[in-house]
């Protein structure tokens, strides 16, 4: 038989993921250095709130892929890779969100980046990990082989990190623009992407739960909602659903808090209930996903914010 | 009252009396339960309450109609009773001696037969597997065996049903035969071996798929998924297993119809006019007589044809509904030959359900020059079943056999299950030795054909290159395996050729009906327990039609 | 025969979530067998015994089994199969005849009886009876074979591979309720399972079976 584990290289990826940080880190450093001035507060404010958001994310993270990669015993040394990324992302979410300074800071830059980067060799992880599978890309292993999905979540983490910094970055006597492109808009754009991805994820894995409770079908509905609205105050006129859009944003952060809520009971529920939780921790629903909705929904508010105050239309 | 399950021994004393039953999903919990007198006569009395029995009993009090159903089996609770043990949990079988006998003898117990409320579905592997649709006719279409009375278009129907009864756990898209709608639940993931399967099956350029189980990969009501704890064979402690103890029994109760645990049926009564107007049962120490309008047995094709021949009287003196003389005839099993081997890895067999993948490619394929199908399974026995094949299969004894023993957890297998072909010399009939309630003990007789040994050969071979392929060594064949049971009152368009019509109506007594396994006129290559359950929800809704008709 | 689970002991698994009260219940009475026969006579209680010997060597670094008692146990409280051969008598007279059988042709061959006899000896009367070559005498029409593949080494393996001690050695989980597996696939161990010794490593496997619970 074949060898069925990508035993391939673990230095590999790792060095991958070091390297493309460090390069990634290396452009950032090179940038022309801007002008510390005084940044309108409401632009730090909105860049706050999304390394909150960042964090909120990166916690999600760091505790499903902890338990995740635990039941999968860590058997690729390179699994330890999501739960660095996203300490060092959540330690830089906490300072971003204590930090009011209106300028970028260089080693968040650089861990935003790599976390950015080590969701997508996660992804190409998981790919292999299904490939070598019996069936292949099939049902059967999209549920239970390494899930697609999951290594997205740290990219968005670094992704909305990222997008602070810049936020930080951007030019005080102007409404904050991203690659020219106004800041709440590239922001909106990119969390409602975020919000679907999440979307399918939870989607993929509550088909697995055969959807036998009817709020399994709340993440795969109210969240869209979010994303469609958002996504249209990104990309066409801000005013329009603006109250809905705030208001819809927060029902889906707290719908990632119920999710957990949810969740738990879902643990409970297993044979030996808590008492077996060394079994139904792993086996049950995750506890420590459904936050990513919450993290995201944060980010779309400080879009929405971010949009509302700088009007472009 | 309390949880403790020692103070309550299930067969000390039946435990569905006094107006409640045990309440399987909670720990020391009842449910009200109707109860009727010996005197009243019921609508229905059904006699067995698995695969067979239980739907009906659930579906007709549904309708209306009073229905007592009786077990000679215990009404265990699995969360009290249950131990995490393969000597302990034989109280689930049918134990009780039966003479065995022929070329190839039947080794009955757990593989074919179970003695509790709910049958033997309460420690049956859980494969929920459909028909081809061919094998219902396969006498016209296939050229063997013999018709059955039923369209497969009506069955496709209620397999769906008794899909979403029982929450079979399958794939989300099932390789063979006419599209069929998804499974209520999700397929559960593949264990070490179920993968071998899997990576054996695409080297030899098969189809294989994960297996559609009755246990559930998500909680379903008061059950919670399963916790792959690799007992299935031996009661599931968990009740994620959806047997008809969790599923079809309760309904019933919750619907008005009452359970007798603990009660032998021995003799079906006639009346002067020629039908059953009861039937006599041990409970409690004594034989008693229950009135009934309807008899319908659904013991399975040992106990009911044995029933059906101790019942005769001056005016069926060959035994009830046996005017064909085809009662305890055409008696089959399955072949369930396996071939073994051990890998490098270490593929810990024994976690999670023994059959999570399967393939039935040859239940599919008619190039091959014998009759009938078969499909292969991943295994998982525990150590006292995978002992006995080692020291049964490969004549091992001594440090040899200890020595081989400690490969277990490297050891993988694929097990068939395949068609035998009906065979009137294959039969239960009843010899002079009596059991502990006084009742003749059956003999069962059984040979194979050389159809039977052809298909064998064949399946043992397709699954030795299957494991090779995947690196196996030490491969060894295990020869003389059967299991589940079918035919002994086979169902037929015509009163001379059959014992039940295709409503399991008998021909000879038109208020005595036969619901389980022994109707099958053809085994099929597929586990037996579905379509015994999706007859049973038919004939359910046969009897409504009927008696909105008048015609009960 | 080397330890291939070193320092595993399934039974450390027994207040664990691993095992539910019946188990330990049924467990703990297996534990408990009386070590004196209770239906065979003692004469051929002690055949028995040195059979168990021959068709199960016990491992000397581990409790051992009373597969004697056990077998006898079975006898006693009449634990069915479900089936007979027609041409067998019912286990527990088949067990007496099987015995005498076994006692009648250690006469006959060495002239000694069977519990005198070195392990070799043993071995050479029990593959007679294996091969069918005994008949008669204290076996009636007993067929050899038949007594010998499903009554002997039925019995004697089904009582060895029921005991804890056999789960050890073999690196079996064991009972697994209300707490069954997580890690499912090749070669992947849950923390609570046997850890294998592979070459080298036997100090590793010692250590985390030191640990399963």
């Amino acid at each position: 038989m074949k060898n069925d584990r990508p035993t391939g290289d673990i230095a590999t990826a790792l060095s991958l993921v070091t390297g493309a940080t460090i390069l990634g880190g290396i452009v950032l450093a090179c940038r022309k250095p801007h002008v510390p001035v005084k940044k309108p507060q409401a632009t730090v404010a909105a860049a706050r709130r999304l390394n909150r958001a960042a964090g909120t994310l990166a916690a999600s993270v760091l505790i499903d892929s902890a338990i995740e990669h635990y039941r999968g015993n860590f058997h690729n040394k390179a699994m330890i890779t999501p739960l660095v990324t996203a300490s060092l992302s959540l330690a830089a979410s906490l300072h971003g969100t204590a930090d009011s300074k209106g300028e970028a800071h260089v080693i968040r830059d650089l861990i935003y980046a790599g976390a950015g980067l080590t969701g997508l060799v996660g992804t190409g992880f998981h790919i292999f990990n299904i490939s070598k599978k019996p069936g292949g890309l099939s049902w059967q292993n999209l549920f239970y082989s390494a899930p697609l999905g999951a290594p997205a979540a740290i990219s968005l983490s670094g992704m909305l990190g990222f997008l602070s910094e810049r936020l930080r970055d951007s030019h005080p006597d102007m409404p904050p623009k991203i690659l020219g492109i106004p800041a709440g808009r590239v922001i909106g754009v990119m969390t409602s992407l975020g919000l679907m991805g999440t979307v399918a994820e939870s989607g993929l894995l509550h088909f697995r739960g055969a959807y036998h409770n009817p709020a399994m079908y709340l993440p795969v509905t109210m969240p869209p909602v979010a994303a469609a609205l958002l996504g249209a105050s990104a990309l066409g006129p801000i005013r329009r659903h603006g109250r809905l859009t705030r208001w819809w944003l927060r029902a889906t952060a707290l719908l990632g808090f119920a999710g957990t809520g949810f969740h738990a009971v879902g643990v409970a529920r297993g044979m030996g209930g808590w008492r077996n939780w060394r079994q139904n921790l792993v086996d049950g629903p995750p506890i420590p996903a459904p936050p990513s909705f919450t993290g995201l929904a944060m980010a779309g508010l400080a879009a929405l914010a971010l949009l509302e105050d700088h009007p472009d239309d | 009252m309390s949880a403790d399950p020692f103070l309550s021994d299930p067969f000390a004393a039946p435990r569905a009396i006094g107006g409640r039953a045990p309440d399987v999903m909670k720990a020391g919990g009842w449910l009200p339960m109707k109860q009727h007198d010996n005197n009243e006569e019921v609508d229905f009395v059904v006699i067995g309450t698995g695969a067979g029995g239980g739907p009906l009993i659930a579906r007709l009090a549904e309708q209306g109609f009073s229905v007592i159903g009786f077990d000679a089996g215990a009404y265990f609770r699995p969360l009290e009773d249950f131990a995490s043990d393969e000597i302990e949990q034989q109280k689930l079988y049918w134990l009780d001696e039966r003479i065995i006998d022929g070329a190839n003898p039947i080794r009955m117990g757990g593989k074919n037969s179970g003695k509790a409320v709910g049958g033997s579905t309460v420690h049956f592997a859980m494969v929920s597997l459909r028909f081809r649709p061919e094998w219902f006719k396969s006498h016209s279409l296939l050229g063997y065996g013999a018709d059955w009375p039923l369209d497969w278009r009506e069955m496709w129907d209620y397999y769906a049903r008794a899909e979403k009864a029982l929450s079979i756990s399958g794939p989300v898209r099932y390789p063979w035969g006419p599209k069929r709608p998804r499974y209520p639940y999700r397929a559960h993931e593949l264990n070490g071996a179920a993968e071998i399967l899997a990576r054996g099956a695409e080297a030899m350029g098969y189809q294989w798929t994960a297996t559609p189980l009755a246990t559930v990969s998500a909680p379903h009501g008061d059950s919670p998924p399963c916790v792959y704890r690799g007992f299935c064979r031996f009661g599931c402690s968990t009740n994620a297993k959806q047997s008809q103890l969790v599923t079809f029994i309760p309904r019933g109760i919750a619907a008005g119809a009452e359970i007798r645990d603990l009660a032998m049926v021995g003799r079906i009564e006639t009346g002067p006019d020629g039908r059953a107007t009861g039937v006599h049962y041990h409970r409690e120490g004594r034989w008693r007589f229950q009135k009934a309008r309807n008899v319908i047995v659904a013991g399975y094709a040992i106990e009911t044809p044995r029933l059906l021949l101790a019942s005769a009287n001056d005016r069926y003196p060959d035994g009830l509904a046996n005017s064909s003389g085809l009662v305890g005839k055409n008696l089959m099993t399955q072949s369930n030959q396996a071939v073994f081997g051990v890998m490098d890895k270490e593929v810990r067999w024994n976690k999670g359900p023994p059959s999570l993948s399967i393939t039935e490619h040859w239940n599919y394929e008619d190039r091959k020059d014998f009759h009938g199908g078969y499909c292969w399974m991943a295994q998982g026995p525990l150590p006292v079943e995978w002992a006995t094949i080692v020291a049964g299969s490969r004549k091992r004894w001594g440090a040899p056999l200890r020595e081989e023993m400690m490969r277990y957890n490297h050891q993988v297998g694929l097990k068939m299950v395949g068609e035998m072909l009906p065979d009137e010399r294959n039969r239960v009939t009843l010899t002079d030795e009596v059991d502990q309630y006084g009742l003749r003990i059956p003999r069962i007789t059984y040979s194979w054909g050389d159809n039977d040994k052809a298909l064998i050969q064949h399946a043992l071979g397709e699954m030795e290159r299957s494991l090779d392929l995947v690196g196996a060594k030490d491969i060894f064949r295990q020869e003389d395996d059967t299991n589940h049971l079918a035919g002994t009152a086979r169902m037929g368009s015509d009163a001379r050729s059959s014992v039940v019509n295709a409503d399991c109506r008998s021909w000879d007594i038109p208020n005595l009906w036969i619901c389980d396994g022994s109707i099958f006129p053809t085994m099929g290559g597929v586990n037996p327990s579905l379509t015994i359950t999706a007859i049973s929800l038919r004939t359910a809704d046969r009897i409504k039609a009927l008696a909105k008709r008048g015609e009960l | 025969m080397t330890d291939r689970y070193p320092g595993y002991d399934v039974l450390a698994k027994r207040r664990t979530p691993s095992w539910n009260e019946p188990t330990r219940q049924v467990v703990n009475r297996r534990l408990a067998v009386p070590r004196e026969p209770r239906y065979l006579t003692p004469p051929l209680f002690t055949v028995l015994d040195a059979v168990c010997q021959r068709i199960l060597p016990q491992p000397t670094d581990r409790p051992p089994v009373p597969l004697a008692a056990l077998v006898d146990d079975k006898l006693f409280t009449g634990l069915q199969d479900g089936f007979r051969y027609a041409r067998m008598p019912d286990q527990g007279e088949a067990w007496r005849r099987g015995l005498a059988g076994l006692e009648e042709a250690a006469e006959a061959h060495y002239r000694l009886c069977f519990v005198k006899l070195s392990g070799e000896q043993q071995d050479d009367i029990l593959r007679r009876m294996e091969r069918g070559e005994l008949s008669g005498g204290a076996l009636g029409d007993m067929p050899a074979t038949l007594f010998f593949e499903h009554r002997l080494i039925l019995d004697i393996v089904t009582v060895y591979y029921a005991h804890p001690t056999a789960w050890s050695e073999m690196g079996y989980g064991g009972p697994a309720s209300p707490r069954g597996y997580v890690r499912m696939g090749l070669d992947r161990r849950d923390p609570w399972e046997a850890a294998e010794a592979h070459d080298g490593d036997e100090t590793k496997a010692r250590l985390e079976n030191g640990f399963v619970g």
